[in-house]
């Protein structure tokens, strides 16, 4: 890659190229570029619409807002804003793995009774970068009494 | 990374309200002289738990070098509670 930067610029400097030229093809060999038309567009696509480069998720992110009628609560409405990092869900799926085998019948029977049918053998790392690989932005919102709903957003950053 | 600050938060507006800055990088000089016992205690456990000693070391290890970032801050228009590990 510099190597071609300092071909360009060894043909700027011998006047074989205008610096519009210089430019335009700096800008073409930039990495990332290549999903775009121009340095601003790859800036902005970069965000929106390139899958290739991907940035590394750091962070889990939940958000509840809920109003009183919600929560019971009196003095308006209530929002709770958790951010957990990506290395604790792994550390704690690792966690999983700690629990002994003769264990597990009796969580998964105690999960399944409160509502949470899941079988903790079967939670794996790979399963939790699969689960952040999808999980893009979610949104839940709970219906309430009197019509009133509660937003539940889960998203990774 | 281990966690080296905590930081509570905690704000009424029936009470005075706290906010608190845990040195936790503090915590480690007892550890570190405690740290022979801590160990003999943890393969202990692990062994009557059938837990190999070394992965229950490794993944508390990692639990506690992923805290850091933990950022959970629950508020309604009076009242809010933050609780942060730097």
């Amino acid at each position: 890659m510099n190597e071609h930067r300092r071909q360009i610029l060894d043909m700027l400097a011998a006047g074989k190229i205008t610096a519009e030229e210089a430019e335009r093809l700096l800008t073409a060999i930039e990495p990332g570029a290549g999903n775009s038309t121009g340095a601003a567009a790859g800036s902005v696509g970069s965000d929106a619409t390139d899958t290739t480069t991907k940035p590394r998720r750091k962070y889990l992110r939940v958000l509840v807002e809920a109003d009183e009628t919600m929560t019971g609560l009196k003095g308006g409405p209530t929002t709770v804003n958790v951010r957990v990092p990506m290395q604790l869900l792994r550390a704690g799926v690792r966690l999983a793995g700690l629990i002994p085998v003769q264990a597990h019948d009796q969580l998964d029977q105690a999960f399944s009774k409160h509502g949470v049918p899941i079988t903790l053998s079967q939670i794996k790392p790979e399963n939790l970068e699969e689960l952040i690989d999808h999980l893009e932005d979610l949104t839940v919102d709970v219906d309430g009494k009197d019509g009133n709903v509660t937003k539940v957003k889960v998203f990774c950053e | 990374m281990t966690p080296s600050i905590a930081i509570v938060h905690v704000h009424n507006p029936h009470w005075r309200g706290i906010r608190l800055w845990i040195p936790l990088f503090l915590l480690w000089i007892p550890l570190l002289l405690l740290a022979p016992f801590i160990l003999l205690a943890v393969v202990v456990a692990c062994l009557v738990g059938r837990v190999n000693p070394w992965s229950a070391i490794s993944t508390f290890w990692a639990l506690l070098c992923a805290l850091p970032g933990t950022d959970v801050h629950v508020s309604s228009q009076q009242n809010l509670v933050l609780v942060r590990i730097l």
